[in-house]
């Protein structure tokens, strides 16, 4: 990793410091804190009711916050309220327009909104969400897809540095969902921006981000890499699925090996899980032969981020 | 001020850009011409003049009450509807503070009602012209802006209590509902002492023209334009704060 790098890792765009929202007597966010980093796609994952939806409101300031604070790039939500929000772009569930005017005419709202925001920055958003085709049809005969674009588009449109994007692939079909994840992609590339977005959909999340924060209940459970270096840490040593045609002498072959541990026994299938050294596989099955115990079945169990997502969220509400 | 009168060029795109916007332009201009010549064919000498003609269409006994409901039609859903097509999220982060944004949709309301009543007197007054000529009696003019003024003063009363309901209720239908619903009870009067503290009596200022009895005893035109401006106040005030505060789910 190179220096320059280093230290944009160090710089925060987005960061929350123990945000909590309580409604009644309910807390619904609990002192939440994370960052997101500059150029970073961080997914926000936790079951259904977690408080996703909620955290992103606040961070985009349309409900209050009964703790803490959100800074986007220095400025606090909650008292320069202007100056940060200036940085946001968001897409806050489905993206919602006027339906009886054109996708041109509900940019163009937007726009006047904001004074630096020029007619050559609208054709600009419209060409990298390609719908140069569309702009002069009414919202109304949009598809699904058509108008997850043109969000996107109204969520550039100000050249903000952190993208908000609550569910984003909600509702789309396969190749929608796949044109959204390029799409997300191609903008943190090509304007340079932060995204955080909320899902509960894992694989999604594992395509797209390289950090994901997990929440439970409001609460923080656990922030982790995807295909860092950790992981790949994690993963020299690997947990393989032997399936054996004399059970106990395997065990006890398995059992003796440096290395390596036996994870899980299931005797009805003659199988064994095992956790060991991905360079140890050959030698452990050399000592399988040599002990002389056929072996029927090599598979390598490979943990998904959704088992360790049920792991971290204890597995039983998952949406 | 270039912003604000951006947002308020906002809002009057979303009004006008829906196809049902010409509407009540159309129904004030086609009930205009039609009673203009129905008072000729059958009204006698009852109407001389243009500004006759239309001092009596746009006072509140006549066509004015019928335009205060327009407006209140056409400008319930200024707030409600961003709650129902969802696109008050969009508008609450653009940067733009949530008091300008509703004092926006409130200027816009308030051009709307105008451009109603600016529409219902060129009309009254060129369809009066054709049929009834243009000379006009001593007073004709005067009468005319009272008629005018008032119906507009009456109209923007219970505009502004709809859009109140708008606020509070995300409700387009409730705020329309309850605004046309005033609109009605305006007519009733109770001859109750207390009555006149309420609003319905003191929203059409036209009954102390021409030297007119209040419609309950002690009320006076200053009486009445303060108790106007109280309920103004109140109802704005209670949509701002209430704007201001929500939280946006």
């Amino acid at each position: 990793m190179t220096q320059s790098q280093n230290i944009h890792e160090e710089t925060a765009v987005l960061s929350l410091r123990g945000v909590s929202k309580k409604i009644g007597g309910k807390t619904i966010v609990d002192q939440l804190s994370f960052d997101v980093r500059e150029g970073e796609i961080v997914g926000l994952l936790g079951p259904n009711g977690a408080g996703k939806t909620t955290t992103i409101r606040m961070i985009a300031g349309l409900i209050q916050m009964t703790e803490g604070d959100v800074f986007v790039r220095g400025s606090s939500i909650r008292h320069e309220w202007k100056k940060a929000i200036r940085h946001i772009g968001a897409i806050i569930e489905n993206p919602e327009f006027y339906p009886y005017m054109t996708g041109y005419d509900n940019l163009k709202q937007y726009q006047r909104m904001n004074e630096w925001i020029s007619n050559e920055r609208i054709d600009e958003v419209v060409r990298l969400v390609g719908l140069e085709q569309a702009m002069k049809k009414k919202v109304k005969a949009y598809s699904l897809g058509m108008r997850q674009r043109l969000g996107i588009a109204q969520a550039l449109l100000h050249e903000p540095s952190v993208l908000i994007l609550d569910e984003p692939t909600n509702g789309l079909d396969p190749a929608g969902i796949r044109e959204m994840r390029d799409y997300l992609k191609t903008i943190a590339r090509e304007e340079g921006i932060s995204i955080l977005v909320s899902s509960h959909l894992l694989l999604e999340m594992e395509q797209l981000c390289s950090r994901v924060v997990v929440i439970q209940d409001g609460k923080l459970v656990t922030v982790r890499a995807i295909g860092g270096a950790s992981a790949a840490e994690e993963k020299s040593f690997v947990r393989v699925m032997f399936r054996v045609g004399r059970f106990d002498e395997a065990k006890q072959v398995l059992g003796s090996q440096e290395h390596a541990e036996i994870l899980q026994v299931a005797e009805e299938q003659n199988e064994l899980l095992v956790a060991l050294r991905y360079k140890d596989i050959p030698e452990t099955v050399t000592a399988l032969g040599a002990a002389g115990v056929p072996i029927y079945q090599i598979t390598e169990l490979k943990q998904s981020l959704e088992d360790e997502f049920l792991k971290w969220t204890g597995g039983n509400r998952i949406a | 001020m270039l912003s604000f009168n951006r947002l308020v060029l906002n809002e009057w795109l979303k009004m006008s850009k829906k196809r049902s916007f010409f509407i009540p332009y159309a129904i004030i201009a086609v009930a205009l011409v039609a009673l203009s010549w129905a008072f000729k064919r059958w009204g006698g000498d009852m109407i001389g003049s243009a500004s006759e003609f239309t001092a009596m269409m746009s006072s509140t006994s006549f066509f004015g009450q019928f335009t205060a409901m327009l407006a209140v039609i056409f400008t319930a859903g200024l707030v409600a509807s961003e709650h129902s097509l969802g696109t008050i999220k969009f508008l609450m982060i653009r940067g733009q503070s949530r008091g300008k944004v509703l004092a926006s949709k409130y200027a816009a309301a308030l051009l709307f009602t105008l451009s109603l009543f600016v529409w219902l007197m060129a009309v009254g007054f060129a369809s009066g012209a054709a049929f009834f000529g243009m000379e006009a009696g001593a007073g004709a003019w005067r009468d005319l802006w009272i008629a005018g003024g008032s119906s507009f003063v009456y109209s923007i009363v219970y505009v502004t209590l709809g859009f109140m309901m708008g606020v509070l209720t995300r409700s387009t239908g409730a705020a329309m509902g309850v605004g046309m619903a005033a609109v009605v009870f305006s007519s009733l009067t109770i001859p109750k002492s207390f009555y006149k503290y309420v609003l319905f009596p003191n929203a059409d200022l036209s009954v102390y023209s021409h030297g007119g009895q209040p419609p309950i005893e002690g009320m006076t035109l200053p009486f009445s334009i303060a108790v106007l401006a109280v309920y103004m106040v109140l109802f704005l005030g209670a949509s701002f704060v209430t704007f201001k505060k929500r939280d946006i789910a």
